[in-house]
Formats: structure tokens, C-alpha cells, sequence
């Protein structure tokens, strides 16, 4: 093991003092084409790619048994898979609205995560784009969904959110990675410069795609990637908005309200910066890359989670509300049913994760201790899949007509997909930090270069 | 003389890269460009280019058409080849159409700026004869390159050479092509 580098400190500079161009160069391109693969990495890729596989067997048992192995019936026919979609939607676009809101407003902070928030967001955004594929029972027709009527005599509805869904699932993960991959163009070049290895220049030479990092392709490049940042940041806003309108448009007395887009969204976000701080205090530990990505980096990013997590409040507060505030008997009797009957566990469940517990965060000898990080940002990103779980099932469980009340619970596969799918997506991951750049190189030389820049002005030339 | 892509300086220092810029700029010399590891304001500031307006006219003509074509799909459908009569809506519920059509506004807007990156940046290439140069491999890690093309029409070797050493050149050197 490499040497732990020492901490910065909370209250510090976004980035080491001492860092300057070519040690980010080295420190980072070394980890990737220098360093031998570390004994961690061969324990998470294994355990990861052991719930891929199951994944995979999980997923060819529905296309055999259909959606029957699974614990959907009638009346909940949204089960897990919704769930999951919601939940793994929901983490992708944190972790989009982290890289492009934060780059249009010009955060410092935001250069040192932003490659693994967009990372994140490539494989959960598959996973995502699994689940509905999945649910729809006949798989295979699932291309049902393009609008090529000409050719097929299919009309879709084009008046359904869950047409809508689609446009946006598809648009959404086509954008994320091309938003992605134009952020890696220069650091695989710079990869390609510095490789000893034939496969290495070859292979980070085509990723590069010939980059030279001239002046006029610079210019080029960050009109490109402003404008497209700007794209992303309202689309991941309407790509969740729409899984909420999916259900605000079902005539079920839980999902039936206008109040889930934002709803949703919040909670998107929320369980974006969950994520991302649950991957990068481990990865900055094992990487030693506490001089690159920064103890100011958690902090800034456990206040944000602080700061969604009370909007999220407001959104669970005005959730309640609303069955009151209408008087609908249905509606109440949904709610009540929710926080206290069959799934009253899981609503409970979800407001100790993502309300209470996370409050802790207010101080910051919490905030400031690496393992509690750690910990409320699993619980927080457990904490939403209950939440979405608790909306989706227990508003089906119990809808208008009693006689219709029923229950579900998962079965074996049910699990298995969504523990799979969660490998798959640490898998993916894994694959990424041992191929490609973790923290865009580029983008931190572009911070070392303005704070020298400020240090020149203030303080004059040395 | 065999065939030669230019001149190219070494700099330790954005700054010197910069003042160089300016001094080609206002020398009148066209061929030129700046080569260096991150995008930085003062370069930027030094080199001419009108890429941005040219990308930003790309993606927002993209961003029109896709927004069109993504409403003008669903009214097609919906309007013109199947129309089907539901409790007497109108057939072009045009807030329902919009929210497909923004997505598909998004997706050309993103697709044709990374392309119409490509295009302005002459990319994909598999090489480039700049990479000929000594030790250009560090523009992408921690040096600044200056490189003037034979092509410019007022390439004097002599007089570039002078430029570069006034700003503290590393090292001039002669690109092949």
C-alpha cells in the first residue's frame, strides 16, 4: 500500500497546495496505467460481479417463467421492478444534476467528483433501463414502444406518461453518455501521451479519438460542454418529473395528486449525493486521494444532502397533508394504511433513513467523521428504495374498494434482480477506477491554474 | 527541404504560450494554434476563433429541429394517420405532446454539439502530425506548445524563432509532415 496522504481539513482548499499539473497528471494517470491492480479491487469486482451474474440468471428466469416467479399479482402489479426503476432513475440523475448544475454555476468543488457522479450515473441508468424492459412481461416486444407505426400498424399514446417515460429513459441514458465520453476525450489523450504499454497507447489512443488539446479545440470543446450542461441539468429535471407523473396519472387514490414530480425529484437528488459520497470516501481512502478529492468535497457534499433532505421533509409533510386537506375517505384511508398497516414498517423505515437520522449531519463532528458519512449515505440510499417501495405497493395494496385489497411481497428472484442489479452497477464501476481516469485531470488543472492565478493577483509574483 | 507540418516552441508557463499568441496574432500570422493540458482564459483570450458561435449555432439549430420533428412525430400519429375520437378531446393535445418532444430536443441538441465538437476539432483522428514533435506528448500533461504551420502565408522560421525565444522557449524545433 502507497502512503496515505495527509488531510487537508475541512475548513481547506478545494485541493491540495501543493498540487501543480503534472503531479495531477502522474497521480492520477498512475493509478490506472501504472499501479499494479490493488487486492480490493479483486475482492468488489469479484463480490460484484458474482451479483451480476446473478443478475443475469435472475433475468433469464423471468424471460423464461415471466413476470409470474416474481411477487407481483393483482392488485399490486407494480412491484419490485418499478421500485427499482424509480429508485435506480433517481440516483442517476443526482448524479448528473451534481456534474451539470454545479458547472454552470462554476462550483470549484465540483471538478473533484464530478467523472464518478457521471460514472454512477452511466450504470444506474442501465439498471434503470432494465427494469421497465423487464416488467413489461413480454419482453421481447418491447420495441413495441418506438414510434415506427408506419412500418409496424402500432400506434403508441403518445398522451401516456409512461410514452413519455420512455422518450425520456431512452434520450436521458443517450445523453449521459455522450456527456460523459466528451468529458473523457482529454484525459484519454493524456492517458495515450503517458502509456508505456503497446495496448495502452492503442487503446487510450482511439478512445482519444486524436486529441491534441489545441487552443481552437479547447474553445470547441467547452462551447460543446457548457451547452450540453445546460441541456442535462432541466432534462434529469423532467426525466424524473415524468417517472412521477407516471403515477400521478394512475387513477389509484395514493398516486393520484400533482405533488410527485418535485416530490420524486427531490428525492432523486437525494439519493444522488447519497451515492456518490458512499463511493467516493471509500474510493479517495483506497486511492489515496485525499490531496485531489479533498475533505472540503465531503463536506460540501454531506450540507447539500443535509439541505435535500429537509426538502424532502416538506415534500413527506405536504404528503400527508394532502388526504386531509381533500378529505377524500380513499385517499385518508390510503395514507393511514400506509404509515400504519401492512407496510406501516416500511414508511416508517424510510422516514428514520432519510429524515431523522440524517439531521445528525447538523453537526459537524458527524459531518466530519468518515464512517458516519458513510453509513447515513447507505442508510439514505436504502432509506429511498423504501420509500419508493412503501409508495409503490402499499397505494396498490389498498386502493378504493376494499373487497380489492391484497398483499404482495417479494419472492427470491425479486430480490435477485435488485441485489443484481446493484452488482451489476458496482461491477460497472469497478471496471471504470481500474480502466479509465477516477477525477477528471483536466478539469483540476483548470482549478490549480485559476487559484494560481488568484494567488498572483493577490499577492503579487514571487 | 523535405516536407514540413511547422515550427513549435516549448513553454514551462501559460503565460509565456500566451504572449506568444498575442504576438502571432498582432504579427498577422494566421496558421498558428496554442497547444496545451487544460482550457485556460488567458490562451483562450489570445486565440482567435469563432468556434464558439459556429457550436452554438449548430446545437440551437438542433435543438429547433429536434423540438419540431420530436412534436411534429406525435402530431402525425395522433392527428394526420390514425386519428381515433376519445370522449370528444381534441386530437393535437398538444401539452401532452410536449414533454416527448423536449426529450427528443435534448438528445439533438447533446448528439449534434458532440458531433459538430468532432467536425470543428477535425476529429476522430487516429494521428496528427503535430504529435511528431519532441516531447509534445506533455501538452496534454503539463506543457504549452506554440506551433506556427508552413501553411501561414508570412512563415519566416527565422522570425518565429525570435518570438519564441523572447517569451523564454524552451526549445524551437521543426515538425515534419
Amino acid at each position: 500500500m502507497p502512503e496515505r496522504a495527509a488531510e487537508l481539513g475541512y475548513d481547506g482548499p478545494v485541493i491540495g497546495p501543493e498540487q501543480d499539473f503534472s503531479s495531477v497528471s502522474s497521480t492520477l494517470s498512475d493509478l490506472v496505467l501504472e499501479r499494479p491492480t490493488p487486492r480490493w479491487w479483486y475482492v468488489g469486482a469479484l463480490i460484484s460481479g458474482a451479483f451480476f451474474v446473478l443478475f443475469i440468471i435472475a433475468c433469464l428466469w423471468t424471460f423464461v417463467g415471466g413476470v409470474g416467479v416474481w411477487g407481483v399479482n393483482i392488485p399490486v402489479a407494480w412491484g419490485f421492478a418499478l421500485a427499482n426503476y424509480v429508485w435506480w432513475i433517481g440516483i442517476a440523475s443526482g448524479g448528473t444534476f451534481i456534474s451539470s448544475l454545479f458547472y454552470l454555476v462554476g462550483s470549484d468543488w465540483r471538478n473533484g467528483v464530478n467523472r464518478t457522479a457521471e460514472t454512477m450515473t452511466l450504470f444506474a441508468a442501465a439498471a434503470a433501463g432494465m427494469m421497465p424492459i423487464l416488467h413489461l412481461g413480454r419482453q421481447g416486444l418491447f420495441y413495441w414502444l418506438f414510434p415506427y407505426s408506419t412500418v409496424m400498424g402500432i400506434w403508441p399514446q403518445f398522451l401516456s406518461p409512461l410514452l413519455w417515460d420512455f422518450f425520456a429513459l431512452l434520450c436521458y441514458i443517450l445523453c449521459s453518455i455522450v456527456f460523459w465520453y466528451i468529458g473523457l476525450v482529454p484525459d484519454c489523450a493524456t492517458l495515450r501521451d503517458r502509456a508505456t504499454k503497446r495496448w495502452q497507447q492503442v487503446f487510450y489512443g482511439i478512445l482519444a479519438l486524436g486529441w491534441r488539446g489545441s487552443a481552437r479545440d479547447w474553445h470547441s470543446y467547452k462551447a460543446a460542454y457548457l451547452i450540453m450542461a445546460g441541456i442535462m441539468a432541466p432534462m434529469v429535471v423532467s426525466v424524473h418529473s415524468i417517472v412521477g407523473l407516471d403515477f400521478a396519472a394512475g387513477l389509484i387514490a395514493g398516486w393520484h395528486s400533482t405533488q410527485w414530480p418535485p416530490y420524486f425529484f427531490i428525492g432523486a437528488l437525494y439519493s444522488g449525493w447519497a451515492v456518490v459520497l458512499a463511493l467516493i470516501i471509500p474510493l479517495r481512502r483506497f486511492y489515496s486521494l485525499e490531496r485531489i478529492v479533498t475533505e472540503r468535497h465531503l463536506d460540501v457534499i454531506a450540507k447539500l444532502m443535509l439541505a435535500t433532505g429537509l426538502m424532502l421533509a416538506y415534500c413527506y409533510l405536504l404528503e400527508a397533508m394532502e388526504p386531509f386537506y381533500t378529505g377524500d375517505k380513499a385517499k385518508v384511508t390510503e395514507y393511514l394504511a400506509s404509515a400504519f398497516g401492512h407496510y406501516g414498517a416500511t414508511f416508517w423505515a424510510r422516514n428514520t433513513l432519510n429524515i431523522f437520522v440524517p439531521q445528525l449531519l447538523w453537526l459537524p463532528l458527524i459531518r466530519r467523521n468518515k464512517i458516519a458519512l458513510e453509513l447515513i449515505s447507505i442508510g439514505i440510499v436504502a432509506g429511498m428504495w423504501i420509500e419508493r417501495y412503501n409508495f409503490v405497493v402499499s397505494a396498490l395494496a389498498q386502493d378504493y374498494i376494499p373487497s380489492k385489497w391484497g398483499w404482495f411481497g417479494g419472492t427470491f428472484w425479486d430480490w435477485a434482480i435488485l441485489i443484481g442489479s446493484a452488482g451489476m452497477a458496482m461491477f460497472g464501476f469497478f471496471a471504470f477506477i481500474r480502466l479509465l481516469p477516477v477525477v477528471s485531470m483536466f478539469e483540476i488543472r483548470e482549478i490549480i491554474h485559476k487559484r494560481r492565478g488568484r494567488e498572483a493577483s493577490g499577492g503579487g509574483r514571487q | 527541404m523535405s516536407a514540413l507540418h511547422g515550427l513549435i516552441g516549448e513553454f514551462r508557463e501559460s503565460e509565456e504560450a500566451a504572449a506568444v499568441a498575442r504576438e502571432l496574432r498582432a504579427a498577422g500570422f494566421e496558421r498558428w494554434d496554442v497547444y496545451g493540458p487544460a482550457p485556460l482564459e488567458d490562451i483562450e483570450r489570445a486565440t482567435p476563433t469563432r468556434r464558439g458561435v459556429l457550436i452554438t449555432a449548430v446545437m440551437f439549430s438542433a435543438a429547433v429541429i429536434g423540438a419540431c420533428w420530436g412534436y411534429f412525430l406525435q402530431y402525425w400519429d395522433a392527428v394526420l394517420a390514425f386519428p381515433i375520437n376519445v370522449g370528444g378531446r381534441p386530437l393535437n393535445g398538444w401539452p401532452g405532446f410536449v414533454p416527448s418532444a423536449w426529450e427528443i430536443c435534448a438528445l439533438f441538441t447533446v448528439y449534434f454539439g458532440f458531433f459538430a465538437f468532432l467536425i470543428t476539432c477535425r476529429l476522430p483522428r487516429l494521428h496528427q502530425p503535430i504529435f511528431a514533435a519532441p516531447r509534445f506528448e506533455r501538452a496534454t500533461q503539463d506543457r504549452f506548445f506554440v506551433c506556427v504551420e508552413v501553411a501561414d502565408p508570412r512563415y519566416d522560421a527565422g522570425r518565429i524563432r525570435e518570438i519564441f525565444a523572447r517569451h523564454g522557449v524552451i526549445e524551437s524545433s521543426e515538425v515534419p509532415a
